[in-house]
């Protein structure tokens, strides 16, 4: 078997990594005292909690394990046990630490929210104080930097835009329906692309339906600004609007999204299906087919929250995964003090609490105040995978191949980046995972991110 | 003079005879969208040729007649018939080849499939019909930008990566994408267009033909004049424009510099996607006459006024000797025709023409006080509105001061390292010399557009001071 640095292997001396915690010594005694699994596979030198789905946590690092224990006596409502655990991760936990540090104080947080019912409460809050501080300048910022030095949000971007332009090759009226919290930070690459295209450059309208309605007023006002300057500087004819519509997607029409006949429509989402509740996806996407675009391209991040969502460990451990390689990613991507990973790090904690704390309807109906769901910036979160979310597209479309030049032109994307990043083809993704996966998929569309060698982006495109 | 010659041949292919219908097969006026080194402006008299496109890119055209054997260049085929031993009257050549030979495009959707658009040169119009209707077979793995002619690969392999890109602001990107993505939203750009709009008004009020603001425009005509060069293929030109805006890769060297700066001059005329979207936003006479002085020689919009800024290049070269070395110094002069916003778009010439025509009309707007300016350069410049007084001070100012203004727009900048850019260096200067000649004290606003006498210049001009 071929061994690779990040694939799980089977070493016996995992101790030896525990020494690097300053605390190590209260985590020792409090280790081998809860542990109750026979630990003798680890993974050699990640604190990442890999592991195939429905198996626990098998790593050596400590964080996982905690959090998993907590979160099982969370669900067998083990209240001694559950204190002791929440006290344990208090005191190991911080926010500014290393890897399981952070990991342990952010799904701390899920889980007091979860034991204690108060993951609404805890949601708004936190919200709150993110807007306050949510600029544009801020905003601009920590997204740029992000995509500076990871390609996790312009692996989509890439992909998207080149199935977009191949899509729309030829038409002169060009129409964008841009679902997504990107602050249109996909669009100047295609400007570029458009306006040196050999022929004449095309009108482009853009229609930007915002994820959440902060952002519109604020952030969104200004980045239309500067998408107009800059259209204008790139000569490419440019049309600018914004919309706040998540809440009632499925409600949105050819006539509110300013649809006109002779143009030919792109759908983009990126990161936007998933905060659609469960049960609205579909009709989202009936929505999306009744408008006839020429292309809709998909972008979302692969992991399962939602076919588990019933079942609060199993989405525990999905999610700590999920997000346990998230962070590591931003560790190993940002310098070591960067500001701008501690913002996307913090906002992930929102997500936490969202997909951990706030599902279910008991939570729901108890907080009156939170009736109406615009309340709710970001909905659901509740990520499915690339197979799951084929599933549900391949009703109303059918799945377009990324051409070679668009595969090209991402894995150069890649090469720009630091190591650990490649690209997966669909079949290549479906042998991986071929012996877990519940869904007997053939046509498997769109690419997949990987950061060593774990899935973390799934890209597609598709056409009526 | 080179000037006239390339007008010449603007103006000729706007007077052929054969050009009933210059764009049968295009969408758009060849004028509006000319590539950069204009071709298939045919002599009348000569023959055209329509291979297919089998024979066209069959690499074996020239045949021995004797043996059959096929041969690429014509050179080959006569060094190769030599060896027949053929007798002397047939060693020379049968046809002798007396009719100029151009060939059509045998694309029929082709602007160059008509005989009046044909090309002149064979090797053009292969490379031709390869590049717009060839497959790309050739791929940088750098970038993955595809070529379907082998010189342009390997022409582009070699640039690939080495670039940077600057931003106004200062950042320096090695990757292109994350310079137009971080361009797209960087205060720079917003803060031009707002001077942009800001001059405009300002703008029309000041515009006058004054002799000594000719002079200056037909200066730096001429400076461009004299170094354009026609076009060189998209790989030279990228490869250029590319170079005005990084730092380092390509070395400046006087010629270098200057050919560089040409072919940009003309490929950013020449290579107009959006002209007519460039025309819109050139509202004012005031705008069109910057164009003129910017981009030289090659002005479609107004011809006119071209041949007045050209006519009137002839005449100033005499009256500004030390400018003429001053422009030598490869450092300025590669800057001078580089518009900030030119990092923005830099991958085609489009980008730059609309950024430096934004560029142009911001000139107007920020009428300045050249002599704070030269103050700092060691110069003595008569002061306060007196300015038109000294032409050579004005004309210095023309040259250097304006930039400066552009560049910052306001207080905000004296904290942005933009200063120390060889991109503040910009051709649309001279501008600000009328406002200082025509107006009275009211407009006069310091170079840096704060007030005072706000020194914030580039070390380097203070350097290049040094070389006069």
């Amino acid at each position: 078997m071929h061994l690779s640095p990040y694939k799980k292997t089977h070493f016996n001396n995992n101790i030896p990594h525990l020494h690097h915690h300053h605390h190590h010594h209260i985590h020792d005694d409090d280790a081998s005292a809860i542990d109750m699994h026979n630990n003798t596979t680890t993974t050699n030198s990640t604190s990442r909690c890999s592991s195939d789905s429905g198996e626990p946590c098998e790593d050596g690092k400590w964080a996982c394990k905690l959090l998993k224990e907590c979160a099982i006596a969370i669900s067998q409502r083990d209240s001694t046990k559950i204190h002791h655990l929440l006290w344990m991760l208090n005191e190991l936990a911080s926010p500014y630490g290393d890897l399981d540090q952070k990991l342990a104080s952010y799904f701390l947080q899920a889980l007091f929210c979860k034991a204690t019912e108060s993951g609404h409460r805890c949601y708004k809050t936190l919200s709150t104080v993110a807007q306050k501080s949510n600029n544009f300048d801020s905003a601009r910022k920590l997204i740029l930097k992000f995509q500076e030095v990871s390609p996790w949000t312009t692996f989509g971007h890439v992909a998207a835009n080149g199935a977009i332009l191949e899509a729309l090759e030829g038409e002169s009226n060009l129409h964008i329906i841009d679902i997504s919290n990107t602050l249109c930070t996909q669009w100047p690459t295609l400007f570029e692309a458009l306006a040196t295209r050999n022929d004449e450059t095309p009108r482009l309208r853009l229609t930007v339906v915002a994820l959440s309605s902060t952002t519109v007023s604020s952030v969104m006002k200004e980045v239309g600004q500067r998408m107009e300057k800059f259209a204008r500087l790139m000569g490419v004819p440019f049309e600018f609007n914004v919309i706040n519509g998540l809440d009632r997607l499925g409600e949105l029409t050819k006539e509110s999204l300013g649809i006109t006949n002779d143009e030919a429509i792109a759908v983009n989402c990126i990161g936007a299906l998933r905060r659609i509740e469960v049960e609205e996806r579909e009709s989202a996407i009936r929505m999306f087919r009744s408008l006839n675009p020429k292309v809709v391209t998909v972008v979302e991040e692969e992991a399962d929250f939602s076919s588990n969502r019933n079942d609060f460990v199993q989405c525990f451990e999905e999610c700590l995964k999920f997000y346990g390689l998230y962070f590591e990613m931003l560790e190993e991507s940002f310098p070591l003090t960067s500001n701008e990973r501690l913002m996307l790090e913090r906002d992930c904690s929102r997500s936490i609490v969202r997909v951990l704390a706030c599902g279910g309807g008991d939570e729901q109906n108890n907080n009156d105040e939170n009736n109406n769901k615009e309340e709710f910036e970001d909905c659901c979160e509740r990520r499915e995978r690339g197979t799951q979310w084929c599933e549900k597209l391949k009703k109303e479309f059918s799945g377009a191949k990324f051409s070679d030049d668009v595969v090209d032109d991402v894995k150069a994307l890649l090469k720009r980046y630091r190591g650990g990043w490649s690209l997966v083809l669909p079949q290549q993704q479906q042998q991986e995972e071929g012996h877990n996966s519940n869904y007997n998929n053939n046509t498997l569309s769109g690419i997949f991110l990987t950061w060593k060698e774990e899935p973390v982006v799934w890209a597609s495109a598709w056409k009526p | 003079m080179l000037i006239l010659q390339n007008m010449d041949h603007g103006e000729l292919s706007n007077a052929f005879p054969h050009h009933q219908n210059q764009n049968p097969t295009t969408t758009t006026p060849p004028s509006l969208k000319r590539k950069r080194n204009l071709p298939g402006n045919p002599d009348p008299e000569a023959e055209v040729i329509a291979l297919s496109p089998k024979t066209l890119m069959a690499t074996n055209r020239f045949l021995c007649e004797t043996c059959g054997k096929g041969f690429q260049r014509d050179q080959n085929l006569q060094l190769h018939r030599r060896g027949h031993n053929l007798p002397w009257k047939l060693k020379q050549r049968t046809n002798k080849e007396p009719k100029k030979r151009v060939y059509v495009c045998p694309e029929k959707t082709c602007v160059h499939n008509h005989p009046s658009r044909a090309l002149g040169d064979l090797t053009g119009i292969k490379k031709h019909f390869c590049r717009k209707h060839g497959e790309k077979k050739w791929k940088c793995d750098k970038c993955s930008k595809r070529y379907a002619v082998q010189s342009d690969w390997k022409a582009h392999s070699k640039t690939c990566g080495t670039r940077e890109y600057k931003c106004d602001c200062g950042t320096i990107f090695s990757r292109r994408d994350s310079f137009i993505t971080h361009r797209a939203f960087c205060d720079a750009l917003a803060e031009e267009t707002a001077r942009v709009n800001a001059a405009s008004s300002i703008n029309n009020s000041t515009l006058g033909a004054n002799n000594n603001n000719n002079n200056i425009i037909g200066y730096n005509n001429m400076m461009i004049g004299t170094s354009m060069a026609p076009h060189h293929n998209n790989n030279n030109n990228m490869a250029t424009q590319f170079a005005s805006i990084c730092n380092k890769p390509i070395p400046f060297t006087e010629e270098a510099t200057n050919n560089q700066t040409t072919t940009r001059g003309l490929s950013l005329w020449m290579d107009h996607h959006h002209h007519h979207r460039q025309e819109a936003t050139m509202a004012t006479n005031n705008n069109n006459y910057h164009l003129n002085w910017v981009f030289g020689s090659k002005i479609s919009t107004n011809p006119s006024q071209d041949l007045s800024s050209n006519t009137i290049t002839s005449t100033t070269t005499a009256s500004l000797p030390i400018l003429g070395s001053i422009v030598n110094v490869p450092s300025l002069y590669s800057s001078q025709h580089q518009p900030h916003q030119t990092c923005a778009s830099s991958s085609s010439a489009n980008m730059s023409a609309t950024a430096l025509l934004q560029k142009a009309a911001q000139v107007g707007a920020t009428s300045s006080d050249p002599s704070s300016f030269l103050g700092a350069l060691g110069l003595k410049c008569s002061n306060g509105s007196g300015q038109g007084q000294d032409g050579n001070n004005n004309k210095f100012c023309g040259v250097y001061g304006s930039s400066l203004v552009l560049t910052s727009s306001s207080n905000n900048i004296s904290t942005e390292p933009e200063k120390n850019e060889l991109s503040q260096m910009h051709p649309s200067k001279r501008r600000h010399v009328m406002p200082n000649e025509e107006s009275g004290g009211g407009q006069t606003r310091d170079f840096l557009g704060v007030g005072g006498a706000n020194h914030h210049l580039p070390p380097f001009i203070n350097q290049s001071l040094d070389l006069i």
